[in-house]
């Protein structure tokens, strides 16, 4: 048995013992595992690694803190419920087009910003409490801004890991907005009324206002919604005009939190940034363990086995290895999928058109923020719609992932054709 | 009223701050410069900030040896050091200053093209932070194995997409602190830009005839074990691939893409008169499909993981138990550069340069990088 192995199987072992045996926060496990790989692998204590690691995800964690601080901001000032009114309002009658508008609103941030967790904190936060109005059960809620989230960070004009694969092999990020809105906008509606079509309700206005809270429009109108449409704002003119307005997102989250505090209800700042952090905070740790995770992996080569042991199925079953090993890597983080296993597959996919299975790759590698531990898009989603266990909405979404990866792995095995029609 | 919970967390506090402390001795003793001891060529040591004052005292400022004959001729530059993880390109810039002197024109070598990024590594590549080489006296010199970009202490936070200045292009985010990604550089742009402005600069105020960029590769990159030329320097680079293949050294020559915009081959060449290359060896220690990662990789380039992969026909280069070590890489960088400024004689006469002490292939293999170090005053190495 090579010693990668084995110390892959230690590091499995130790986090399974950690998180389900001890019930450690995962976050903790991951660092026990890595902790152990460090020993057995004769790297001592390897403190530098354990922290350098981390830093793999700083930029993530800031993205991610300062929009759960946005999204409480903006739901302390009332305007989450003055959103769901206006939206209820105007399309209830009209589920066929209402659900895959709902679905776009939802992937809008992840387009423009490249991260499915800006899409399920922000404009996810907007759409779940109209879709659980008009009848959804909250675990398919979260499956729907959950795969928003994915789909938007694959959408374009912004997908990161596309721009991670094709950084791999010196390809720049042009020409993939025809293919990337193939790939994304039919699963965008299909999965918009696979999931709400059924179980949404045609509902009077009668029946449904003394169920929301309409004092805060009533009394603040239009302005509430002004953080959000600024939010969106910059986040437009960060991507059309980035000399001018690059400010980034964090800044242009806490902007907007901070106007939230001056439009609507009044609200404590401290309080509502301590319960986002408190919300937070559970994830932002597991980013952390991942990076200690993957440092550890890299160190110690049990990342090249994965990889190797990825490539060495023979040429047919490649696209299974891509179907299997890309999504589950991206338990570790759809980033590092994409980079450690999108760049090698890509060269491996000899004779295809490059941006077509680049971009197909991309959306496999985005599954991953659906597999646990990490499960970004999908611990996220729950927390917006309040399940209590995100595993209820990763049932729900087992379904529409392998949908996603047949649909990428068509691109994938058709691209020179595709290429002819685009 | 202390509680168990509060117990806890000023232990794990505890814990991170002695965890912070330890990592951030490593991490601030990787700004030690390592020392380089100038050869019988050099005569003059300046700053790159010579050329845009800009840079001066910055984190980018970086020293520019200048190593020239006693015959007039054409200039040529060598960039070192443009990725530092990429440890053969830092290597043979230092051979070159340590070893080698020109007896017709002008020679100007940057060892650390990315001077910041030698001072930290890529998260989660598990990379070393130094290797070693012992002497012929039987002292020993360290050198940094660095980043492949510019620390984010000195250029932070990346946009999420990095647009080039020039052109438009739209590459990831992290790529804005690539320097070989950010040519020709301007003046009011990143750090990473602005050195790139400087370099571009220094080209143009020298009138440097030759500008040769040293890499490495992954051994699963297509680009491996290559000359990529700017069209202009298509004939000249031509040559020198004829030379090597006397030497039994085989390499392929590549042109420019037109459509990558940023790197040295495209913009240098584009922006100033220089002809301008690009060199590749092929480095294990960089790739995704490496085995354990520590310095014995780095210098030996043996592992098992590539040899696997080699098997499975995923390499663009033979790969057996014997690696690639960083002797093989370095004396074909030095190889190369021999005979691209022998080609240069040929493509403009009277603007050659002739550069003797250039550590031979075959003596490096056979003696090892550690035979060409010289070593470093007593007085350097307190």
């Amino acid at each position: 048995m090579p010693f990668e192995l084995i110390l892959f199987l230690v590091m499995v072992g130790v986090f399974v013992v950690g998180a389900f045996v001890l019930k450690l926060p995962v976050s903790l496990s991951m660092m026990l595992a890595s902790l152990a790989a460090l020993l057995a692998s004769g790297n001592g204590l390897g403190i530098r690694h354990l922290v350098e690691g981390t830093f793999g995800y700083v930029d993530t964690i800031l993205v991610i803190a300062t929009a759960m601080i946005f999204m409480r901001a903006v739901q302390e000032s009332g305007a989450l419920d003055a959103l769901t009114i206006v939206i209820i309002k105007r399309f209830r009658r009209v589920p066929a087009l209402l659900l895959p508008l709902l679905m776009l609103v939802a992937m809008f941030p992840g387009m423009i910003t490249g991260s499915s967790s800006a899409s399920v904190l922000t404009a996810g936060a907007v759409v779940a409490p109209v879709l659980i109005i008009l009848g959804l059960p909250k675990a398919s809620a979260g499956a729907f801004i959950a795969l928003a989230g994915i789909l938007g960070m694959i959408a374009p004009p912004v997908n990161i890991p596309a721009m991670i694969i094709g950084g791999g092999i010196d390809m720049p990020f042009v020409g993939f907005e025809l293919p990337l809105l193939l790939l994304t906008m039919p699963l965008a509606i299909v999965f918009s009324w696979w999931i709400g079509l059924k179980k949404i309700k045609r509902l009077e206005w009668e029946e449904i206002a003394p169920r929301l809270d309409t004092a805060s429009y009533e009394r603040y109108g239009f302005r509430l919604f002004l953080p959000i449409v600024g939010v969106a704002v910059l986040m437009v003119l960060g991507k059309a005009l980035p000399s001018i307005f690059s400010l980034g997102l964090p800044v242009v989250f806490l902007l907007g939190a901070a106007a939230a505090r001056f439009v609507g209800k009044r609200f404590s700042v401290l309080k509502a940034s301590k319960a986002a952090m408190g919300d937070a905070l559970p994830v932002l740790a597991i980013l952390a363990g991942v990076g200690m995770f993957i440092q550890v992996m890299t160190l110690t080569g049990v990342r090249g086995f994965v990889v190797v042991s990825s490539l060495s199925v023979p040429a047919a079953l490649l696209y299974v290895a891509i179907a299997v090993t890309m999504p589950l890597f991206g338990a570790v983080s759809s980033f590092g999928s994409a980079s450690v296993l999108g760049v090698p597959f890509l060269l491996a996919l000899l004779g295809k058109d490059q941006i077509i299975a680049a971009s197909a790759l991309s959306l496999v590698a985005a599954l991953g923020d659906f597999m646990p531990p990490t499960a970004l898009s999908a611990i996220f989603a729950a927390q917006v719609v309040g399940v209590d266990r995100y595993s209820l909405v990763l049932k729900k979404l087992i379904l529409p992932a392998l949908v996603v990866v047949a649909w990428a792995l068509l691109f994938i095995g058709f691209s020179t054709t595709i290429r002819g029609f685009l | 009223m202390i509680q168990r919970h509060h117990v806890s967390a000023l232990v794990v506090s505890a814990v991170a701050v002695a965890m912070a402390a330890a990592a951030s001795v490593s991490f601030l003793g990787h700004s030690a410069m390592e020392t380089i001891v100038p050869g019988p060529g050099v005569k003059d040591v300046r700053m790159l900030s010579d050329w845009f004052p800009a840079l001066a005292g910055g984190a980018g400022d970086t020293e520019v040896y200048v190593l020239s004959g006693d015959e007039p001729g054409g200039s040529m530059l060598v960039l070192g050091g443009t990725h530092p993880n990429e440890p053969a390109s830092f290597l043979s810039a230092l051979l070159l200053i340590e070893n080698a002197k020109p007896d017709r024109g002008t020679l100007y070598v940057i060892p650390r093209t990315n001077a910041s990024g030698f001072t930290h590594n890529d998260p989660q590549e598990g990379a070393p932070t130094s290797f070693s080489f012992t002497l012929a006296d039987g002292s020993a010199r360290s050198f940094r194995y660095g980043s492949r970009a510019t620390n984010p202490i000195h250029q932070w936070p990346d946009p999420d997409v990095y647009i080039h200045a020039s052109s438009g292009q739209a590459l990831s985010g992290n790529e804005t602190r690539n320097i070989n990604r950010a040519y020709p550089g301007r003046t009011d742009g990143t750090l990473t830009e602005r050195v790139a402005y400087g370099i571009a600069q220094l080209i143009r105020a020298e009138s440097i005839d030759l500008t040769v960029d040293l890499h490495e590769a992954s051994p699963e990159y297509p680009v491996v074990n290559a000359v990529v030329a700017h069209e202009r320097a298509m004939p000249l680079a031509s040559n020198a691939v004829l030379g090597l293949e006397m030497q039994d050294l085989s390499i392929t020559l590549e042109p420019s893409p037109r459509n990558l915009r940023g790197l040295t081959h495209r913009e240098l060449g584009d922006s100033t008169d220089t002809l301008a290359v690009l060199l590749e060896t092929c480095n294990p220690s960089q790739g995704r499909l490496r085995g354990r990662t520590d310095e014995a990789l780095v210098l030996s380039g043996k592992d098992a993981s590539y040899m696997k992969a080699f098997e499975l026909g995923r390499l663009y280069v033979p790969f057996d138990g014997d690696g690639i070590s960083i002797e093989t890489r370095v004396g074909r960088h030095l190889a190369t550069i021999g005979e691209l400024a022998f080609a240069l004689g040929m493509e403009k006469p009277g603007r050659d340069v002739e550069i003797g002490g250039i550590p031979p292939y075959e003596d490096l293999i056979a003696r090892g990088v550690g035979a060409f170090l010289s070593p470093v005053p007593a007085a350097d190495r307190e």
